[in-house]
């Protein structure tokens, strides 16, 4: 019972994140959004606060099911304050709808299961974990209830469905070999290579489907476009990281010459490609920055990559996590307030000044480009993956990083055309202050992150 | 010590206000110099009430600059001061009609100031700098009146001539410092030695230059195209003095076989100078020959180990001669012309100015009871209680001969002829100017005793001196006068006047070599331009062929891939068509790949890669 005590006291944030979307729920019964709202902050607030004394533990709750350890830590500083941002971006889309309190509460569940997932020691906790966060996903996606986001809600879900039931059906090969559902025991794998590595590629389609893998990530562009913009963001941000956590959490205890290496550097190289190529034709900017999330989630996999071998590894996991959230969450934050069409950004660099140098600065962080954050994440994972033997990886990095310039510029390019505009859009633009307080965040963190980067690195290595 | 600093610092004063006000520089540089001459008739007062005068200023850190005020100093600063004064005054007639007045009595000024620094300086550092600095004076003076034709020339040859033999100094000066580990001059001639032979064959090199001793005696000739004033004083009395006044201070060091050579090339420049000065056809450029004869007669009697007597004519001739040199500016004035032909007869038409050059002249003889007398006599009285009586004898009255003949010469010419009247401005000026110095080199023997006490040194006395000198000066007076110079040289006629150059002389022995060198430097520059221009040719070229290569091959290849790119993009949106089960197949398909990759790559199943 003490211990039972003393591992609970270890959840805090979790549990104060469970809480906060119990309370959200009965604010949304009680058909009072705004207190939803109010509640959801504070309750993030307080969960991100909660998880600061954490920092620095290496250790493992409810027989080891759960690891509280840099990952899940980090996890929690990044997602946490993510939802927020994310939170405070669906106030400004949808606040006084009908329904807006659901969205807090969904938020809330499903960055719960994102937490799952990014702490989870067990390969059961990665099946709650993935089913928590799609659940509540399927949900946010299908909020405008027209038949567009129908579409791609279902298709989510029927993607989802099939992908985490391959991932359950690899892992049942997992536990028939070694006995046991902890990952800290996945040692044993080495009696069946065959089982191991169909269990191996179970996982990669779980996890990879909600990172948003190539070629797992089909769904992605449909429920971008579908959901709304705020939606879209969250989605890009923090199932993803969730994801991408747990795929970490399953390496670090897989054996290490199994080739798994060699697979994932494979993964994300066909996933920067092909992501990038893909958004360089897009016309809609939700769509274009889909590809370009899934593209990121092709980064991801470098540090993933070099997680055994390098010290780096983990440093630039966190820190590209950090980068990425930022900047992703206030490019999206631009969007929702000036349109989802290219046509909407023409001439938003005259128009709004500060508003274009930041959707600027985002995309030449996404980019990777001195002194922003971007560069100081990519910086990372390149010298992780060149440090762990992957050089040839680093490259077709580097490569995809001169490609998605010219994704990026096809945006940013327009932004400073000066052209005739709707007037329209300016009306939108100044009625959502949230949104400007989401995308002033970002640049704020995307521009703290990179200088401080060399100082972030220090923080890390504790 | 104020007095000391004052000497120099009252020109500067002067040159720094006429620079600065450019009105009435004539009377700022009298003014100025006037308050210099005080200032060294104050010192001289000083030193010889037994005061030892002496001022340190910062410098190096373990050399600083220092004056100082010993007796012979403060002598020759004080004749300095004196020529300057009567110079200065003389000049203020002679340029009244001169548009850039201002210029010439600034670089006067300038020039007084740095002179009586290198008269006071009591360290080699100072005494380089203020070398220096009378270099660039003179060279600035002589070429004056650098529009008119070869003016330019001639004072860059003198600049030349100088700077070259100056080298000597640096190296000297080096040499003593190195090996006394003392920048004072006092200290440093303690030396002895193999450096003290060297030092002193550098000093000689130096003062040869400076005092335009043979074979550097072809610039002082030449430096007689500046204005008369300066002829006067830098070129009689003070610059070219500099380099007597060096060897006087540095005698002490001078070892016996220097002393040889010091005044083996005193007597080769007296005698060849005073030859060429008998056939000279120009006025000034004879006095300026007389003038590197009577330093050659000062040479060898530092040479013979008297250098007091070499004081004596030092001081005796920068008053003589500036008196000639002024005179002679009247003539110029009077004829608008230098030459001799052009100046018969002008001593009628200007008889005070006539009286006053045949007194000084006759002084430059050596005739009594005049100052140059005394002092050519102490000089010969000196050679013959040297080791080298007859050596130093014979060339000391071949000098003396010489001169007497070249004055009488000179003379002669000057009385005879047609006298034209034509109305010259500035006689008061020049007129005082020119009388002061007449009086001062007429009554200096007056002063002698007094000069060979505060030097604390009797020269050598001897009667048989006395008749030679005065035998040679009046049978030289007699030759020139009978019989003309021009006759008298015989068979050396053309020679002299070609200043005795052997086998082309300057032209032949340095400067065609040092063009040629220069040539030869050029031609390999050229070739070095060629060279780098091809290196730079043949980088344009490599560039021209990357630049080729980068818009066939690299633009292409980069189009072709943003093409590729763009396609690939297209092809990759027909993979979204939006049927899920269509996607979903993808997905399968994709997994099925990445199981059998794995599988290819794991180790334990067997066909891994090892890593």
């Amino acid at each position: 019972m003490q211990e039972m005590a003393h591992d609970l006291a270890l959840m805090w944030p979790e549990i104060v994140v469970l809480l906060t979307a119990v309370v959200t729920l009965v604010c949304e019964m009680l058909r009072c959004a705004r207190a939803g709202f109010v509640s959801l902050l504070a309750g993030l607030m307080l969960a991100s606060v909660l998880s600061v004394p954490l920092l620095g533990l290496e250790t493992a709750v409810f027989d080891g099911t759960y690891r509280i350890n840099a990952l899940s830590v980090w996890a929690k500083l990044v997602l946490l304050p993510a939802t927020l941002l994310a939170a405070l971006l669906v106030r400004s889309e949808l606040a006084n709808s009908p329904r807006e309190g659901t969205v807090y509460s969904l938020l809330c569940f499903s960055t719960f299961g994102a937490l799952i997932l990014a702490g989870s020691g067990d390969t059961m906790l990665l099946a709650l974990g993935l089913l928590m966060s799609g659940l509540a996903s399927f949900a946010l996606v299908a909020w405008s209830r027209d038949s567009r986001a129908t579409e791609a809600a279902m298709k989510f879900f029927i993607y989802a469905s099939v992908c985490g039931a391959v991932m359950i059906f690899g892992l049942s090969y997992w536990y028939g070999v070694t006995g046991t559902t902890l990952l800290a025991d996945l040692d044993g794998l080495q009696q069946a290579p065959y089982a191991a590595a169909f269990g191996l590629v179970g996982v990669l389609v779980g996890l990879g489907y909600k990172a948003s893998l190539v070629p797992f990530h089909f769904w992605a562009p449909d429920a971008y476009e579908g959901a709304p913009v705020s939606i879209a963001a969250y989605l890009s941000v923090v199932p993803k990281i969730g994801a991408l956590f747990a795929l970490a959490q399953v390496v670090i205890d897989l054996p290490d010459d199994s080739g798994w290496q060699g697979m994932l550097a494979l993964v994300a190289a066909v996933t920067m490609t092909v992501a990038y190529l893909a958004a360089l034709v897009q016309e809609n900017v939700v769509r274009m920055l889909a590809y370009s999330s899934v593209a990121q989630a092709g980064y991801f996999l470098l540090a993933i990559v070099s997680l055994a071998t390098s010290t780096l590894a983990l440093p630039a996991l966190v820190v590209f996590a950090a980068a990425y959230s930022a900047m992703n969450l206030g490019a999206f934050a631009v969007v929702a307030q000036t349109g989802v069409s290219r046509k909407d950004l023409f001439g938003l660099g005259r128009r709004r000044v500060v508003a274009g140098l930041a959707m600027t600065l985002f995309l030449f962080s996404l980019t990777g480009i001195p002194p922003l954050a971007g560069f100081a994440a990519k910086f990372l994972l390149f010298a992780a993956a060149i440090e762990a033997g992957y050089g040839w990886l680093a490259i077709i990095g580097i490569v995809n990083s001169v490609l998605s310039l010219a994704v990026y510029l096809r945006i940013i390019a327009p932004m400073y055309r000066s052209c005739v505009v709707s007037d329209n859009l300016q009306g939108r633009a100044a009625a959502s202050p949230a949104a400007t307080i989401v995308w002033l965040t970002g640049l704020i963190a995307t521009l703290f992150i990179g200088v401080m980067a060399q100082g972030i690195l220090q923080q890390l290595r504790y | 010590m104020n007095l000391l600093a004052l000497i120099p610092l009252a020109p500067l004063a002067g040159a720094v206000l006429i620079a600065v006000f450019r009105r009435a520089p004539a009377m700022l540089a009298l003014l100025s110099v006037s308050a210099g001459l005080a200032a060294s008739v104050g010192l001289l007062v000083l030193v010889e009430g037994g005061a030892a005068a002496r001022l340190s200023l910062p410098g190096l850190p373990t050399m600083p600059l220092r004056l100082s005020g010993e007796p012979l100093q403060a002598l020759l600063s004080l004749v300095v001061a004196g020529v300057a004064f009567f110079v200065v005054l003389y000049a203020i007639g002679y340029l009244r009609a001169e548009p850039r007045r201002s210029r010439f009595f600034f670089l006067l000024c300038f020039f007084i100031a740095a002179m009586q620094t290198l008269v006071l300086a009591a360290d080699w550092l100072l005494l380089l700098a203020a070398w220096e600095l009378i270099g660039l004076s003179s060279y600035l003076l002589i070429g004056f009146w650098y529009l008119r034709p070869g003016v330019a020339s001639a004072a860059s040859r003198a600049f030349l001539y100088t700077r070259s033999a100056d080298i000597g100094l640096y190296l000297a000066a080096f040499v003593l410092i190195l090996a006394s580990g003392s920048s004072e001059i006092a200290t440093s001639l303690q030396t002895d030695g193999s450096a003290a032979t060297f030092a002193g064959l550098l000093l000689l090199l130096a003062a040869m230059g400076k005092s335009a001793q043979t074979p550097f005696h072809d610039w002082l000739q030449r430096a007689m195209a500046g204005p008369t004033p300066v002829s006067a004083l830098l070129h009689s009395a003070t610059l070219v003095a500099a380099g007597a006044i060096l060897l006087i201070r540095s005698a002490a060091l001078l070892p016996a076989e220097i002393l040889l050579l010091v005044a083996l090339v005193g007597g080769v420049t007296t005698v060849v100078t005073g030859l060429i000065a008998l056939g000279e056809s120009d006025l000034k450029r004879l006095l300026a020959e007389s003038t590197s004869s009577q330093y050659g007669l000062m040479l060898i009697a530092v040479g013979a180990g008297a250098p007091q007597a070499a004081v004596l004519h030092l001081i005796a001739h920068a008053a003589i001669k500036s008196a000639l040199f002024l005179a002679a500016g009247v003539f110029q004035h009077s004829r608008e012309s230098t030459r001799l032909k052009d100046l018969q007869g002008v001593g009628r038409e200007r008889a005070a100015t006539y009286a006053g050059f045949t007194l000084a002249a006759l002084a430059l003889a050596g005739i009594p009871p005049l100052s140059g007398y005394f002092s050519k006599d102490a000089v010969i009285a000196a050679t013959l209680a040297s080791p080298h009586p007859g050596l130093f004898g014979v060339l000391a009255l071949a000098g003396t001969l010489l001169t007497g003949a070249y004055v009488a010469r000179a003379l002669r010419i000057l009385w005879r002829g047609e006298p034209r009247r034509r109305q010259v401005g500035g006689q008061v000026w020049m007129g005082a100017g020119l009388a002061g110095l007449v009086v001062c080199a007429v009554t200096l023997k007056l002063f002698f005793p007094a000069i060979e006490s505060l030097l604390e040194s009797v020269p050598a006395q001897s009667p048989l001196a006395s008749i030679l000198g005065l035998a040679a000066a009046v049978s030289g007076l007699l030759l020139g006068g009978l019989i003309g110079g021009e006759r008298l040289l015989g068979p050396l006629r053309p020679w002299a006047q070609q200043g005795f150059a052997i086998a082309g002389g300057v032209m032949t022995w340095v400067v065609r070599p040092a063009l040629a060198v220069a040539h030869g430097c050029q031609r390999l520059d050229d070739r070095l331009y060629l060279a780098v221009l091809g290196v730079g040719r043949s980088g344009l070229r490599l560039g021209q062929v990357t630049r080729c290569g980068d818009e066939n091959i690299i633009d292409r290849l980069i189009f072709s891939l943003a093409h590729a790119s763009r396609v690939g993009g297209v092809r990759l949106r027909g993979l979204h068509n939006g049927l899920v089960h269509h996607e979903l197949a993808l997905t399968a398909a994709g997994g099925v790949v990445i199981l059998g990759v794995l599988v290819a790559l794991d180790r334990w199943i067997g066909f891994g890669v090892t890593a």
